[in-house]
């Protein structure tokens, strides 16, 4: 399936939480110089929704995410969140917010920060040491809570940065490069909280070069190049995208089988074959017919998966 | 509708306010005090309390404008600079509620710091009148840090700025002050330095001052303090 045209980007209108109405934003020098960071960008995403934002660097990313939080104000268009404008929204409700680069005072103790900032949204006191200990575990940053934040390593203030982020029972979420610093175990990890975030209604937002990532754990991606959203993305198979996949299969034997069952595949590595098919059913079917005939199948994946093909189409990077 | 808990984050502001400026508040206060002080005690002891009186208003005159200098340095600038108000704004605090309560607090820590200095001043020169001198610091951080403050608000080099205004419109009144016509009122819109010598030198040895200087360098800063809040309402935090 090809990605929804931008004009048409627009998720299930009954429970919009978000929606960016022909948002642009202008940078002007003193010198009269002007740079469009975002043009004419309309979106909705709606509750309970995991939405990836994807682009490539300078795409407008940034800018985007500091107006949905109102730290910037749009030269045209409206951004709102439930029917207010962003920053009257945060201020009255808050938002869990990670920002790419994670700005906490190098002077503050990790813990204390956070029960700076559990203050701050409003956690009753009596709940404060609680909660900060909650995510303190969760994000594993025990050995570390009594460190200076100048003191943290990369990953370590980015764990706090998510934690900080997570402190209270936030309606939306919105990540930025998330998994930036931490390490294979850390980024797992991550993907498991997000995964037990997920709520029918709570929004989260995910701004990250992994299109990995955002293939793993978002419903829809938004693809942005030159500030403008070139397509959303749903990144669910189905026979449409199938049909547009090549699949890499590993054999751990019966590779005499292999041609036989695909006549088109390709051996591309050491028990690897490249795969192409028109629906899942054919994909199904013909590995049925491979398991049948004695194989023994390693693995199946897509070579690429859908959110990158799409990708790649929408930045003009085709293969 | 949550608000978040900002009377009670004003403990934290105020930890900050001793840790980043309190300290050094004291520690340039302490030493240009003794040094001060100390050759006078040197040679008479104890000290008349008139020389006192005229030594804490010396003093005070130079200190009061330094600290109020420390105090509202970066009160603003800081948090856009270092991008600190990203995790700060995102939870459901007003920027407006947030920076006018910095405002007083760091009034209320420079304030701390005069009564800690004063009483060993106390107990090392002698008598003097501990409230004048709460009333004169009370007024010019009114005064110059509603400049600052507003100054925090609209630029990133504010301490800069602040200097820039300060001695820039003693200069202006020294040059243009007796003038007529357009310079004369444009002169009289500047930031009301020239009051500050007198309003130190009576508020704090008698207590009093004329109530058009006290009114003018309050209302001044006041405004500036209002017109700095407009600032960070209206103005983008990432701008």
């Amino acid at each position: 399936m090809d990605g929804v045209p931008a004009a048409n980007a627009y998720g299930d209108s009954s429970a919009v939480v978000i929606e960016l109405t022909n948002v642009g934003k202008t940078y002007r020098s003193l010198l009269g110089n002007s740079v469009k960071a975002v043009e004419e960008f309309s979106l909705r995403v709606a509750d309970g929704e995991i939405f990836g934002i994807a682009g490539p660097n300078g795409a407008g990313k940034t800018t985007l995410i500091a107006m949905l939080l109102g730290y910037l104000r749009p030269t045209t268009g409206t951004v709102e969140i439930d029917g207010l404008p962003a920053r009257t929204y945060v201020e009255r409700q808050g938002i869990g917010y990670l920002s790419e680069l994670i700005n906490i005072n190098p002077k503050w103790r990790a813990d204390t920060a956070l029960v700076r900032f559990a203050t701050l949204a409003g956690i009753p006191e009596s709940h404060v040491p609680a909660r900060v200990d909650e995510v303190i575990e969760l994000l594993g940053l025990g050995e570390h809570r009594e460190k200076k934040v100048k003191a943290l390593s990369k990953g370590n203030l980015q764990r706090l940065g998510l934690a900080q982020a997570l402190l209270r029972d936030e309606r939306l979420l919105v990540l930025d490069e998330p998994t930036h610093g931490l390490d294979p175990v850390w980024t797992q990890r991550f993907r498991d909280i997000v995964g037990d975030l997920r709520r029918a209604d709570r929004t989260i937002i995910i701004a990250s070069h992994n299109l990995d990532e955002l293939q793993r754990v978002a419903d829809r991606v938004g693809i942005i190049d030159h500030g403008r959203l070139q397509r959303v993305v749903s990144t669910g198979y189905d026979n449409e995208q199938i049909a547009a996949t090549r699949f890499r299969i590993v054999l751990a034997n019966g590779h005499e089988r292999m041609l036989e069952v695909f006549p088109g595949a390709e051996a591309v590595g050491r028990g690897e074959y490249g795969v192409t098919v028109r629906s899942i059913e054919e994909l199904n079917s013909l590995l049925a017919d491979l398991i049948g005939g004695g194989a023994l199948i390693a693995s199946v994946m897509p070579e690429r998966s859908v959110l990158e093909q799409q990708f790649r189409e929408a930045v003009g990077e085709t293969k | 509708m949550n608000r978040g808990r900002l009377a009670k984050y004003s403990l934290w502001q105020f930890r900050d306010f001793v840790m980043d400026k309190g300290i050094a508040i004291v520690i340039i206060g302490a030493l240009m005090g003794f040094l001060q002080l100390l050759p006078l005690r040197l040679s008479a002891s104890p000290l008349p309390p008139e020389l006192v009186t005229r030594l804490v208003t010396t003093l005070a005159r130079t200190l009061v404008l330094i600290w109020v200098f420390i105090a509202l340095n970066g009160i603003i600038s800081t948090d856009r600079k270092m991008g600190y108000y990203r995790f700060l704004f995102a939870k459901p605090v007003s920027p407006v509620r947030y920076y006018a309560q910095l405002y007083f607090i760091h009034l209320v820590g420079l304030l701390a710091a005069l009564l800690l200095l004063s009483t060993a001043f106390f107990v090392f020169a002698g008598s003097f009148s501990v409230w004048n001198l709460v009333m004169y610091t009370t007024l010019i951080y009114v005064a110059m840090g509603g400049i600052g403050f507003f100054l925090s608000a609209a630029t990133t080099h504010d301490w800069v700025a602040l200097a820039a205004v300060w001695l820039g419109s003693g200069v202006l009144r020294a040059i243009f002050g007796n003038g007529t016509g357009w310079r004369g009122t444009a002169v009289e819109l500047l930031p009301p330095v020239h009051k500050v010598d007198g309003v130190a030198t009576s508020l704090i040895s008698a207590g009093t001052a004329p109530l058009n200087d006290v009114v003018w360098l309050a209302a001044y800063g006041a405004l500036f303090f209002l017109l700095g809040l407009l600032v960070v309402h209206r103005r983008p935090l990432a701008a």
